[in-house]
């Protein structure tokens, strides 16, 4: 666990949508999804896991419906709607712009200055 | 957004899904990452741990989704309605008390909205109704005010006023409808062919009237209204070609009107072309309206009335150059105006409406008075526990939503019986004649009405909870805990709300009564006006006479014969017949002129009622003989030409010597000497518009010969009560003929009844409701009173222990009662000054101060505030003081 990283705030929501963009996934799916694609590097708080789900589905960026997951148990299900897919874009490109802008700023020497 | 809460709908209708799958999902979790665990070699013991650190507690995470779903709004406003219901239900004499207060007044409210609604706001069923102008023309020299529009008018003005986009007449009437042995009688229109167009409305299916159909040969055409069509075609929709027989004549159908089609406040069944002749159109007819015909025209989209009526004066100003008459016409004031349709049909009954919902309005806010102090008060006994819950944590946001559901709740189960009692008051005002006011049928308790109803009384909860809430958070807490554990007096601040609450509440009560008493004392002067003649047990009716059957001589033949009939049957002792009775609703008027009289510049040809009477009507009516002799049955028979004139056209025109003898003409010009009238007598003066009529206009009697017209009535003199002749009367017609109805059968005394309901009803009404008013009133300061003794009990008891006597303790709170009922009444004194000046157009021969009116008002408010006070006074002087200080 030492190896991971905090959460920045507001960047669960982009995970979520993220890891439910590729596949439908059950709530437990997205936690593992997370994990798998961020390496295990980031720790997903998992108590604000569900109540973001919760949000994100109200505010209709994904939906929800009942299905059975891979051992035949009955899960809820998340997908992602055109809104949400929409959301998730825009999202992806803001951050990639923060971060190259923070990536820049904090790499200038004093050559630079 | 939408999105957000139709889920939001989803999950609140299906509550127990949502928890449940909320479980459901954790659950699963849970079990899912304890599987992955004890799978990676896990005990079972530290699996459990470790997923309970990291998930945290389940009930945390619901609590979260819940809001994060914005659910959680909803449980939170449950709770408080449960909460707010307890509490109503635990103060069952407040909550009743509230509860009757917001029936009936919220009830009245939508009673009299109903009423604005239909006649004044609710659009009539046209497009673009508001472009809609009536055009009249007017003598208001010759005592004219109002004379429709004549033949001539249309087609001079048809297309020729680029204001108007189309133009076009119409006239009322009634009709023979049906086969012979299945006849109605039913309301018709007959218009010209661009009337619907003009409307904007025309024929369901089928087609409108054409120009060729505009002459008494080729009209043969009706357009049916949906009613009809359904009632006497069962809505086949192969009616058209079909024929109805129409006054005996068969006619063509060629048109059905949709449903909504309504013109104002016609009943019309069946439509007919307007037809005329030729020679009716010519400009020498151009100022013979008579008030039969009317104009309506839709006003350009880009046009104005103002725009309109300039076009209109100025076309007139062109055809008066050359016409013989324009000295006169001039003289007479003569102009056409133009006038909003709507507007214009129910001007006359707009101040009373307007004045019946400012007095019920008055009543809305006595009774919100009232209500918001009961619940100061209530407030007050909570204050404690409002303090500890506050000093306990509650947020102010929560305690303001509490107090909002408590009022929005009560406001709302009063709203819902208020519509209860407003769904009976519609039906108390047809029976005072609502549905006879212009547009009054359109009066429904419908869901917009209850729309209006329910959404008014949430704003009011919501408008309640203001001075309530204000009261539970203004204080601070340790300053509740303090007063209220040493048992002091309430706030100063308190105090003076719930006494300007009464004094407003009075003021507003007396407003009422005083407004109630001037519509009241009107009514009894107006009653009071003699119509002229003797109206008691005189019955009359009106007869129908097709034109087709009954043409000039067969209508003599057939008045000759009903006099016949009815002169020998037992109980009437006379009869005759009239062309136009007192208070009928008919008013045209027409010319005349007196030979030797020469009219002084700037007098026109005035306007006369006219009537042809036949047999013996002025004995059936019993009017009173001035001079000379009344017309016999013999006068319709002569050659010679004799008629009788009523002692104000005497007076006008011979006031220093006897009509009797002199001659006149009908119309507005002298013609041949054998077609003058002679004068043989003079009768009384006689109301024929309304009680209120104070023009005396002058009114001239015809033998029926002379003058027949469209409709007949009948007037019977009886020795006994006039209403039970009305069988024998129809079956005296029917002998006659048997497809000829009577129809309005009606006693004198009831036509001048019925002629005062607009009168009548509106001071009933603002009777019952100044009664509510001060009933209202007197809880509300019972109310107050009481809780003010309460509030003092332990002062009270201090004083008497230190030795003050009852009387002085009752003295005391009668004072404060006196003193709010002495700024109440002066304040209410101020208010019935211009509410009167508001509504003097209301009223007859009454000043809007009116000295013994106001001291009635005074006196009763006083009386009832009083009997209200006493109450509370005395059971202040009963506390003993023992009890009193033994209470802490």
């Amino acid at each position: 666990m030492d190896k991971s990283a905090e959460l920045l705030p507001g960047t669960l929501d982009m995970l979520i949508l993220k890891a439910v963009s590729l596949k439908p996934l059950h709530g437990y799916g997205v936690l593992l999804r997370i994990r798998q694609i961020s390496k295990d590097a980031l720790e997903i708080p998992q108590g604000s896991l569900y109540p973001a789900l919760y949000r994100l589905e109200h505010h209709g960026l994904i939906t929800a419906e009942w299905g059975q997951s891979e051992n035949n148990r009955r899960a809820k299900f998340y997908t992602l709607t055109a809104i949400g897919r929409r959301r998730l874009r825009e999202e992806t490109a803001g951050w990639n712009r923060l971060a190259s802008a923070m990536a820049a700023a904090l790499s200038a020497t004093s050559e630079e200055v | 957004m939408i999105q957000r809460l139709r889920s939001l709908f989803r999950v609140l209708t299906r509550r127990r899904d949502f928890e449940e799958g909320m479980s459901e999902e954790l659950r699963f979790h849970i079990e899912q990452s304890m599987d992955d665990l004890m799978g990676s070699g896990m005990s079972q013991e530290k699996a459990a741990r470790m997923i309970q650190a990291e998930l945290g507690s389940s009930i945390n995470i619901k609590a979260d989704c819940r809001e994060a779903f914005g659910v959680h709004f909803f449980d939170e406003f449950r709770r408080q309605f449960s909460y707010a219901a307890r509490l109503l239900r635990k103060t069952p004499a407040f909550t009743a008390t509230a509860l009757l207060t917001l029936a009936v007044c919220f009830g009245a409210n939508l009673t009299i909205f109903a009423v604005l609604d239909s006649v004044l706001l609710r659009p009539m069923p046209f497009p673009e109704p508001d472009r809609l102008m009536m055009i009249f023309n007017t003598y208001p020299k010759a005592g004219v005010d109002r004379d429709g529009s004549s033949l001539t008018n249309y087609y001079e003005r048809r297309g020729r006023i680029p204001a108007f986009s189309s133009l076009s007449i119409y006239s009322y009437g009634t009709e023979i409808v049906g086969e012979p042995g299945s006849t109605e009688r039913l309301q018709t229109m007959r218009v010209s062919p661009d009337f619907f167009s003009t409307l904007r409305l025309g024929p369901a299916f089928g087609r409108t009237f054409t120009d060729e159909e505009t002459t008494s040969e080729t009209n043969h055409v009706a357009i049916l209204s949906d009613a009809f069509w359904h009632q006497r075609f069962n809505a086949d929709p192969n009616v058209l070609g079909k024929q109805i027989r129409v006054n005996s004549v068969p006619r063509k159908v060629i048109g059905v009107l949709p449903p909504s089609f309504r013109f104002l406040s016609s009943d019309a069944r069946v439509f007919l072309p307007l037809a005329s002749r030729p020679e009716d159109r010519a400009p020498s007819r151009r100022h013979s309206g008579g008030n039969v015909i009317q104009m309506v025209a839709r006003l350009q989209p880009d046009a104005s009335r103002a725009q309109a009526q300039s076009e209109l004066d100025a076309q007139n100003a062109a055809l008066e150059v050359d016409d013989p008459q324009a000295k006169m016409i001039a003289d007479a004031g003569f102009r056409s105006l133009v006038v909003p349709l709507r507007a214009d049909h129910v001007a006359a009954v707009r101040p009373t409406l307007l004045l019946l919902e400012a007095g019920v309005l008055v009543l809305l806010l006595i009774g919100a008075a009232n209500l918001v102090n009961l619940l100061l008060i209530r407030a007050n006994g909570r204050i404690k526990e409002l303090a500890v819950r506050q000093a306990l944590g509650a947020g102010w946001g929560y305690l303001v939503s509490e107090v909002v559901v408590e009022t929005t709740l009560l406001t709302f189960a009063g709203g819902l019986l208020g519509l209860a009692v407003g769904a009976g008051g519609i039906q108390l005002l047809r029976g005072l004649g609502a549905d006879r006011l212009p547009l009054g049928s359109r009066i429904v308790f419908d869901a917009r009405l209850a729309m209006v109803g329910l959404v008014s009384a949430i704003l009011m909860g919501i408008v309640f909870a203001v001075p309530v809430a204000w009261f539970n958070l203004r204080r601070h807490l340790g300053n509740a805990l303090h007063s209220e554990s040493r048992g002091g007096t309430s706030g100063r601040g308190a105090q003076i709300l719930r006494h300007s609450f009464i004094v407003s509440q009075i003021a507003l009560a007396f407003i009422l009564l005083a407004g109630a008493g001037l519509l009241g004392l009107s009514l009894q002067r107006v009653m009071a006006v003699s119509p002229g003649f003797q109206s008691d047990n005189v019955l009359t009716g009106q007869i129908l006479l097709p034109w087709a059957d009954y043409p000039e001589a067969g209508r003599l033949k057939f008045t000759e014969n009903l006099m016949d009939n009815l002169d020998h049957l037992p109980g009437v002792l006379s009869a005759g017949v009239v062309s136009n009775v007192p208070f009928s609703g008919i008013n045209g008027k027409s010319a005349a002129t007196v030979a030797g009289h020469v009219r002084h510049p700037g007098e026109s040809a005035r306007g006369h009622y006219s009537y042809g009477v036949a047999g013996d009507y002025f004995r059936a009516m019993g009017f009173s003989l001035r001079a000379g002799r009344f017309l016999t049955a013999d006068d319709s028979r002569r050659s010679q030409r004799f008629c009788v004139v009523d002692e104000d056209f005497a007076r006008y025109y011979w006031p220093n010597a006897s009509a009797v003898g002199q001659r006149l003409w009908e119309g507005s010009e002298a013609g041949k000497d054998a077609e003058a009238f002679t004068i043989v007598g003079v009768v009384g003066g006689v109301k024929q518009a309304g009680l209120t009529e104070n023009e005396a206009q002058g009114a001239i009697y015809y033998p029926y010969a002379f003058r027949i017209g469209d409709s007949v009535f009948v007037a019977v003199r009886t020795s006994l009560p006039p209403e039970s002749l009305a069988l024998t009367l129809q079956k005296v017609v029917r002998q006659i003929d048997a497809n000829v109805p009577v129809s309005d059968l009606r006693s004198m005394d009831t036509r001048i009844a019925d002629s005062l309901v607009t009168r009548r009803s509106p001071a009933l009404l603002a009777g019952l409701f100044s009664g509510i008013a001060l009933l209202l009133t007197s809880i509300g300061t019972y109310g107050v009173l009481s809780y003010a003794v309460a509030q003092r009990r332990r002062e009270i008891g201090v004083r008497m222990a230190l030795g003050a006597q009852p009387g002085q303790i009752r003295i005391q709170f009668l004072s404060l009662s006196l003193r709010l009922l002495t700024a109440g009444t002066v304040l209410g004194l101020i208010g019935a000054w211009q509410a009167g000046r508001a509504m003097r157009s209301l009223l007859f021969q009454v000043p809007p101060l009116n000295v013994a009116v106001l001291a009635a008002a005074a006196c009763v408010t006083a009386i009832v505030c009083l009997a209200a006070c006493l109450l509370p006074s005395q059971r202040a002087a009963q506390i003993s003081p023992m009890e009193a200080l033994a209470e802490e």
